[in-house]
């Protein structure tokens, strides 16, 4: 039998991703990334224990993986808000270390351009989550999760347009 | 980029993301849990060492000076406020450890905005005016008189004493204001920023 650790880190390995994702659209820079990574795993794990519906793995973790990331945003000091940067330092240092094509690199940065809140609609609409999903991981109502989506959208298709 | 456009450079991002190893997952979950202790459990910690300090100090110089009743009062006063500092401490310390971040994004926002309110805002926000004149002087006169070898009344009526005691009253109240401001201000920017965040995800209009 699976002790209580090994069950945690399997469901991690298969669910890695939307920590990843997550890290990526919050944090610049791979210090960060990696500082965030680890904490969101350690939130994970405090509140595995508590996880009741095995069936809801994957909200369980973009809501924590999401918690995390905000709250880390505010408390780290050494993360400035994007208004503060200089454009230089706002296309030079992202995701510098990903090898990622030109188009996927507009997209993350059009992504980080948005509000924190935005962020998140957004990846969980890109990730194809349902409205209920969304709307139970963010704790907002099924309408409201629409008109934030269509918000979002917006505000990216903008930021995109700039990105040209 | 349309819709389907959109999606399918997400997809692309997906795809080129370098997933961990469970190795390396697990070496990840152990090194957190180890320095997990973060600035403000740190903080509440030195919170704790310094009362139990304080207290022991307290009782020790109490003891020592047991026919001075003023004294004794005055160590008496500043060890209850101790204690009472040290059990907020201890159930701060243990509300902070039970964050929980599995919940909606917006009950979690609500809980840290209460939370904060509480503490900045709240009906006993501005005690700390009247708390922090009142713990250096008492601390002060405890440490002083205890150290005059004389009883209290008399280190009251030497003037040397007098000067030595308002000199170290203001170096007290200005490094205590100076630190309780640079903590205030850091919360306050971290509730402004919690109140927006809820305000863009509730506001509808």
């Amino acid at each position: 039998m699976k002790s209580l650790k090994e069950e945690f880190l399997e469901i991690l390995s298969n669910y890695q991703g939307i920590l990843h994702k997550v890290n990526l659209i919050y944090f610049r820079n791979k210090p960060d990334r990696e500082d965030n990574f680890q904490e969101i795993i350690y939130q994970l794990w405090k509140s595995f224990p508590k996880l009741q519906n095995k069936n809801s793995i994957g909200s369980w973790i973009y809501k924590v993986s999401i918690n995390t990331s905000i709250s880390r945003l505010k408390k780290d000091s050494r993360i400035e808000y994007r208004e503060k940067l200089p454009e230089s330092i706002d296309k030079f240092d992202l995701i510098e270390e990903l090898s990622f094509n030109e188009t996927s690199r507009r997209l993350l940065q059009a992504i980080y351009n948005l509000n924190e809140i935005d962020k998140s609609i957004m990846l969980l609409y890109l990730e194809e989550k349902s409205y209920d999903e969304i709307a139970e991981i963010l704790g907002i109502s099924k309408s409201n999760v629409g008109v934030r989506i269509n918000r979002a959208k917006e505000a990216l298709k903008q930021n995109l347009s700039h990105e040209r | 980029m349309k819709d389907n456009e959109l999606k399918n450079t997400w997809i692309n991002i997906d795809a080129e993301i370098n997933r961990k190893t469970t190795d390396e997952l697990d070496q990840y979950l152990t090194a957190k849990c180890r320095k997990t202790m973060n600035k403000f459990i740190f903080l509440n910690f030195i919170d704790i060492v310094t009362a139990i300090g304080l207290i022991a100090f307290l009782i020790f110089t109490s003891f020592n000076r047991r026919g001075d009743l003023i004294y004794q009062t005055n160590n008496l006063i500043l060890g209850l406020i101790t204690l009472s500092a040290l059990v907020i401490s201890f159930f701060s310390l243990k509300k902070l450890q039970g964050n929980r971040f599995n919940l909606p994004l917006k009950e979690l926002l609500e809980q840290r905005i209460k939370l904060l309110s509480g503490w900045l805002l709240g009906k006993y926000c501005k005690l700390y005016i009247v708390l922090i004149p009142v713990l250096v002087a008492m601390i002060l006169l405890s440490i002083h008189v205890y150290y005059e070898y004389k009883p209290f009344l008399e280190v009251m009526k030497d003037g040397e004493s007098i000067y030595g005691l308002v000199a170290g009253f203001t170096i007290g109240l200005f490094v205590s204001f100076f630190a309780v401001s640079k903590i205030r201000k850091y919360q306050l920017k971290n509730l402004e920023f919690l109140k927006e965040s809820y305000g863009r995800l509730c506001n509808m209009n």
